[in-house]
């Protein structure tokens, strides 16, 4: 039980290891999933502020260029230049535009952008004014005009405007950056993180297995230990019981054997004492010839009975009758004995099993017994019965005690029916024996199978054998009986053989 | 033949020795009979104290022995008789309680004459000595070493 109970903790502890195994990875896939995607996040806004700062860049350079080839025409009037300021005026408003969408996220450096437009379009306005002058060919007042602007509020104020947001991208650089340094960071501490308990959770698992499987060999090996013990154990048992019934055969052999030596004595000394008696009644009845003292002439001898008077008559009865009781006594004493001789000498002779067609068989113990069946009036009918493989002689033994019984014990007066039946079932052949006789009274059922006990009116020959004998057979060839019978209804005997009885598991077995 | 035949009554029960000897003059057999109630003794006066058996050299007898005595086997004496090279002719009569097969059939093995089962019934009993007391009567006894 404890033990069982300790195998499906193990069994459960398992089961959890392998959910939290599980639950592990699923977390820190679910945690690298989102970490990656902050980081690109994070990735994302750093390069950002970068294009911000680049596009600011290239905003200070196309004024820087208008105002640079705007100066170039100042000096060369060469269209060349012309064009070229013109390009970098063209491309200055998009900037502006460009940089306002590019900042849209950041309220702080949209207003700056959009401040830059008043102080830009100053200076365009300023640029624009100087090439006007050089289209009128002024150019000392362009120059001197641009000069003056170059130190203007609106050169100043884009200067300032710029840097301010130059200065507020640089802060969310350094800030995105460290952002992004630190989600890194943090996917890099979960995957080691992640990965260690993984492989801790293995660990774990590992040595569950290992100790499982330590026990379960343990488990085999103390298993195979108890069925070397189990077996070691019923061989023990078996040869004792083989020996103890060895003993009880050889006991009852020798006892009956034994017991016999002086009955035979008695018997002869008893049979001696009734030629006594007849030699001692001759002299008595000479005796009292000769008191008499008569002149009758002595009796004749021979076989003739001497002649008594009253109370030796009386005298030779009683003494008569006494020896009549010994010498039956010893009859039925010697027929007990030589009972209990073959039932040892049956116990001891080995069994050969053969094909035995019961039909044929019955048919000859009901030849055997035509003669008493006559005069009991009785019919004994056999229906179709399945053959089976044992020992022929036991289990004639066997029927012919069923088929005498059922014939002894039929009701006087009453014709007697018979009837022998079989049929087959999981390997065992079923036979029943019925009668229409007294029957049988259900608290004898068991006794009848007693030796030298017997049931019912004591009107019949017998020992109390034949039953128990019968059962000793079946047993031995692996069968049982059993009898369903109530008085004045009958019997019926059941005998349960197995159709194929193997002669050398039993044998084995004794 | 010069000299009768003994008979050597082997039988530890008083009572079954009585009654065969009572059964033997019966039938008109007036021999010697020798009792014996051990195997020791039997063997001793069988064998003599040198356990040759030459005491009986050129003697007529017979062997009545019971099988189940308490000092021996009754085979053993039966056995030693018949390997014994003055005693081997001379004739064995088991008389016995014991019926068995088995014994019957190693009796005759190791040279018994003849094996009786001692009956209960004495009828049969007395009927069963007196046939051979004629067995006696018809049987050519050899002196016991030639």
């Amino acid at each position: 039980m404890g033990s069982r109970l300790a195998r499906d903790n193990r069994a459960l502890g398992q089961i959890l290891l392998l959910a939290a195994g599980f639950l592990v990875l699923v977390a820190i896939s679910t945690l690298s999933v989102v970490l990656v995607n902050q980081a690109r996040d994070d990735n994302d806004w750093v390069v950002h502020t970068v294009e911000v700062e680049n596009q600011l860049s290239t905003l200070l350079l196309g004024i820087r260029t208008a105002e640079s080839t705007a100066r170039s025409y100042l000096l060369t009037e060469e269209q060349r230049f012309l064009d070229e300021y013109e390009a970098a005026v063209a491309s200055i408003l998009p900037d502006i535009n460009e940089l306002a969408r590019l900042a849209g996220d950041n309220p702080v450096q949209l207003d700056g952008a959009n401040q830059l437009r008043e102080p830009v379009q100053a200076r365009l306005d300023e640029f624009k004014r100087a090439i006007d002058f050089a289209k009128r060919h002024d150019m000392a007042g362009g120059i001197a005009m641009l000069r003056a602007s170059d130190t203007g509020a609106s050169a100043r104020r884009i200067g300032e405007i710029a840097d301010t947001m130059r200065a507020e991208e640089e802060r969310l650089f350094r800030l995105r950056t460290k952002t992004a340094d630190r989600t890194e960071e943090l996917a890099s501490i979960v995957t080691v993180v992640g990965s260690g308990l993984v492989v801790l959770l293995a660990g774990i698992s590992i040595f569950l297995v290992r100790r499982s499987t330590r026990a379960r060999d343990e488990a085999e090996a103390k298993l195979r230990d108890n069925n070397l013990n189990l077996e070691a154990t019923v061989d023990e048992r078996t040869s004792d019981l083989r020996e103890a019934n060895n003993e009880i055969q050889r006991f009852a052999y020798i006892v009956s054997h034994d017991l016999r030596s002086p009955l035979v004595n008695i018997m002869g000394f008893t049979s001696e004492l009734e030629e006594l008696r007849s030699d001692i009644f001759k002299r008595i009845a000479a005796l009292h010839l000769a008191a008499a003292s008569s002149p009758v002439p002595p009796a004749p001898e021979g076989d003739t009975e001497p002649v008594l008077d009253a109370t030796d008559q009386q005298l030779r009865a009683d003494f008569s009758e006494a020896l009549e009781f010994i010498k039956s006594s010893i009859a039925k004493m010697d027929r007990l004995i030589s009972a209990i001789l073959n039932l040892t000498r049956e116990g001891r002779r080995e069994f050969e099993p053969l094909r035995i067609d019961m039909r044929e068989l019955i048919e000859a113990i009901v030849t055997t017994v035509a003669h008493q069946a006559a005069e009991a009036q009785a019919e004994i009918h056999i229906e179709p019965l399945p053959e089976i493989t044992s020992d022929r002689l036991a289990i004639e033994q066997i029927f012919s005690n069923l088929v005498d019984n059922a014939l002894k014990y039929l009701k006087p007066g009453v014709p007697g029916e018979i009837l022998v039946r079989g049929r087959t079932k999981l390997g065992y052949a079923i036979y029943d024996v019925s009668d229409n006789g007294r029957g049988i009274d259900p608290k004898d059922h068991q006794r009848i199978f007693d030796l030298f006990r017997r049931a019912g009116m004591q009107d019949k020959p017998g020992q109390g054998i034949g039953l128990a004998h019968v059962r000793t057979l079946v047993r031995r060839l692996g069968g049982t009986m059993s009898v369903a019978s109530e008085l004045d209804k009958g019997s019926t005997f059941t005998v349960t053989l197995p159709i194929n009885w193997n002669a050398n598991q039993r044998n084995r077995d004794r | 033949m010069s000299k009768p035949v003994t008979i050597i009554m082997i039988e530890d029960d008083e009572g079954h020795a009585r009654l065969i000897e009572r059964n033997i003059r019966r039938s008109g057999v007036n021999n010697e009979i020798v009792p014996f109630t051990s195997g020791t003794s039997a063997i001793r006066y069988l064998f003599g104290s040198d356990g040759s058996g030459l005491d009986h050299k050129g003697e007529a007898l017979l062997i009545l022995l019971d099988l189940n005595l308490p000092d021996m086997a009754g085979i053993e004496i039966l056995q030693r008789v018949k390997e014994n090279k003055h005693l081997k002719s001379t004739p064995v009569v088991v008389l016995t309680t014991t019926d068995d097969s088995q014994e019957i059939k190693r009796c005759y093995e190791l040279g018994c004459n003849v094996y009786i089962t001692k009956p209960v019934n004495y009828e049969s009993f007395a009927n069963a000595i007196r046939q051979l007391g004629l067995f006696f009567s018809v049987i050519q006894v050899p002196p016991a070493a030639l």
